[in-house]
């Protein structure tokens, strides 16, 4: 149940600030780590800022979400979901200058289908970079596993991701049985499922409970369609009398829909200039090196290992005709 | 891990060792489970996967081992769990006599409770056995071992492996491959405990997957159709034929047991899932309320690890009645003392 949940607990936030903050800080603490490391060439100048790194977020994001959705066997959307979602609580608390998004990515989406029971060997995992040779999805899967404990611990061991999607089915069932007004419930199902593709884009699930997503979802799709919905809202939900509770509803849904207003896709050009900016950065001072061969990392300090050439990583364009 | 300090192995758990340790801060013994990775080429294990999910997503529940914290090490990982003195398998094997009726329905209702507590949060455990029953040093019994547990949803859409609880435990649904089934596998295994208390035995000791399905049909009868209807979509129904065979009365299967009981144990023991009475309601089932009454956990055996000392009672558990001047019925502060230093 999701109010007794650790995503209430410890992964719902009061406000966009408190994100702010956060990423702020992941951000600074890189900053620090890397200035009092003593290195030659570590200047401010060199460093991605929150903007930068907000930019690169969105479009791995997005090919996180794109290979998701192109996998085979197909995924359930709450796999999806999850893996979104633990891919941007990662990013609350660490930089994308300390580890890598194109690796966090896939650990992510590989540890989704786990928790979610959603079987699949990790061989057919890794199956699905297809631009990949088999050396290469060799390379990737083992990337995949060293960071996998600490994609774990990130979360907090937080591993349950509570999506929209059940209260959105729960919803329908509830207007189908309760809520004759409205003739086909189910034709608001589309754009309904597509409001809440859109969501996982964007900070919506670090802010409201999942049912509040899926009711803002429905009625934004009923709106779209003409139909209005607020008798719903005062008569089955009984928020006539509640005059408090109803206008936090609506105000809530107002919140929602700024925050889908205001998602755009970062800018080719943006990303590939910041792009440069992030694979100096690793290739310079990343940590890219075989988490496992150290002893254990639970000293928050990790070592920085020499840079290591890239040539033997895969790169961002074998992910590219996904 | 230099917060703890290691003072014993406890056994070797389905997905790691379980140690005895010290919390230096506080002084508190804790049980340490080591989920070490040495299987890597897919990672970190789904059991153990499952084991976070259930444990992070339940509230404190005094039926429910707790999880006080988890931290990396190594290549793998530690659970940190309250540390308990044994379980209940122990105690059915170590108890010269049978345990008495008050007693067994002391550790029923706390298995109810915990049970309950499980499926209310949507999680079912898949594999309740005397061996996953804890017993905590005040003699409290802890639903543990949550390596199987699964969160469900009643859509009944996802299919799940049959391969699940130990064997003896194992619904029957399951011992015919039933790949979608619910929390009535885990009412079943409370019926093969209850039983298994009663007896002082094991109720369905099958050697084999065949065996135990066998054991199964001698007592409930061979299943049809009419007593349950859903037999026929299972997996296996059509590979296996048995003998027609009449359902023995359970009376005979546990004898010497109280009318009441044997009703109880008759509302678990039913072929069709969704029949079996659920935990919650088991616990108003007038089988507790009757005399003799559950035992508080203070009147209950707590052996040692290991079997060796197993402490019983000196003095017959104190049956409790209304007639009776409540001075007579109280616990004897003696039997609390060897308690008091972990109240």
């Amino acid at each position: 149940m999701f109010h007794n949940s650790s995503q209430k607990k410890s992964w719902t936030f009061k406000n966009e600030d408190e994100l702010e903050q956060l990423r702020h800080k992941a951000n600074q603490k890189y900053r620090n780590k890397m200035l009092a490391s003593g290195k030659p060439a570590v200047s401010d100048s060199l460093f991605l800022d929150l903007h930068e790194e907000e930019v690169l977020f969105r479009h791995y994001e997005k090919r996180l979400m794109d290979f998701c959705n192109a996998f085979k066997p197909v995924m359930p959307k709450s796999v999806v979901g999850t893996a979104i979602m633990y891919f941007r609580r990662f990013y609350l608390n660490n930089s994308l200058m300390e580890y890598h998004p194109r690796t966090i990515m896939l650990t992510c989406a590989y540890l989704s289908c786990k928790v979610d029971e959603f079987n699949v060997s990790s061989t057919q995992f890794v199956g699905n970079l297809v631009q990949e040779s088999v050396s290469g999805q060799e390379r990737a899967l083992e990337q995949i596993l060293e960071y996998e404990l600490l994609l774990i611990q990130q979360l907090n061991f937080h591993l349950v991701v509570h999506n929209p999607y059940r209260p959105l089915e729960g919803l329908l069932i509830d207007l189908k049985t309760r809520y004759p007004l409205l003739e086909n419930p189910e034709s608001l199902r589309k754009s309904a499922d597509d409001f809440l593709t859109r969501v996982t884009l964007t900070d919506i699930g670090l802010l409201f409970p999942p049912s509040q997503i899926a009711m803002t979802a429905i009625m934004n799709s009923a709106s779209r369609a003409g139909l209005s919905m607020d008798s719903y809202l005062t008569e089955c939900l009984e928020l006539k009398d509640n005059k408090e509770m109803l206008s936090k509803m609506y105000d809530t849904m107002r919140r929602i829909k700024t925050l889908m207003k205001k998602y755009e896709l970062p800018k080719p050009e943006e990303v590939n200039a910041y792009k440069v900016k992030l694979e100096r950065i690793h290739a310079e001072f990343g940590t890219n090196t075989n988490l496992k061969r150290k002893r254990g990392y639970e000293n928050d300090g990790h070592v920085a290992k020499e840079p290591r050439m890239t040539e033997e990583e895969w790169t961002d364009d074998d992910l590219d005709d996904l | 891990m230099d917060q703890y300090s290691i003072l014993g192995r406890i056994g070797e758990g389905a997905h790691g060792i379980v140690f005895k340790a010290k919390h230096i801060e506080t002084g508190e013994t804790v049980a340490l489970k080591k989920v070490a990775l040495r299987k890597l080429e897919d990672g970190i294990p789904n059991q153990a996967l499952r084991e976070i999910k259930a444990l992070q997503e339940i509230e404190d529940n005094p039926y429910v081992v707790k999880l006080k914290d988890m931290f990396p090490h190594g290549t793998g990982f530690v659970l940190v769990f309250e540390y308990m003195l044994s379980d209940l398998s122990e105690v059915i094997r170590n108890s010269e006599q049978p345990l008495t009726e008050s007693q067994v329905k002391g550790y029923m209702m706390m298995l109810l409770k915990g049970v309950a507590f499980c499926h209310e949060n949507s999680i079912m455990h898949r594999d309740l056995k005397p061996a996953n029953l804890l017993i905590s040093p005040t003699g409290h019994l802890k639903v543990a071992d949550f390596g199987l547990a699964r969160l469900f949803n009643n859509d009944g859409e996802r299919l799940y492996s049959h391969q699940v609880a130990t064997r003896w435990y194992r619904a029957p649904e399951l011992l015919y491959g039933a790949r979608k089934y619910d929390e009535g596998v885990d009412l079943w295994a409370v019926g093969c405990i209850f039983g298994e208390l009663l007896n002082n035995s094991p109720l369905f000791p099958g050697e084999n997957d065949i065996e135990q399905l066998c054991c199964v049909l001698r007592v409930l009868g061979t299943p049809n159709q009419r007593m349950w209807p859903e037999i026929t979509e299972l997996p296996d129904y059509n590979k296996i034929t048995f003998k027609e065979n009449p359902a023995v009365p359970l009376e005979e299967v546990v004898p010497d047991t109280s009318a009441q009981a044997v009703d109880l144990l008759k509302m678990f023991l039913v072929y069709p899932s969704k029949q079996r009475i659920s935990a919650r309601q088991a616990l108003l089932h007038p089988y507790f309320f009757s005399e003799p009454l559950p035992a508080h956990h203070s009147e209950l055996p707590i052996p040692q690890r290991g079997g060796k000392h197993s402490r019983q009672l000196v003095q017959p558990p104190v049956e409790f009645s209304v007639d009776l001047p409540l001075a007579e019925s109280l616990v004897d502060p003696a039997l609390l003392q060897c308690h008091a230093g972990t109240l």
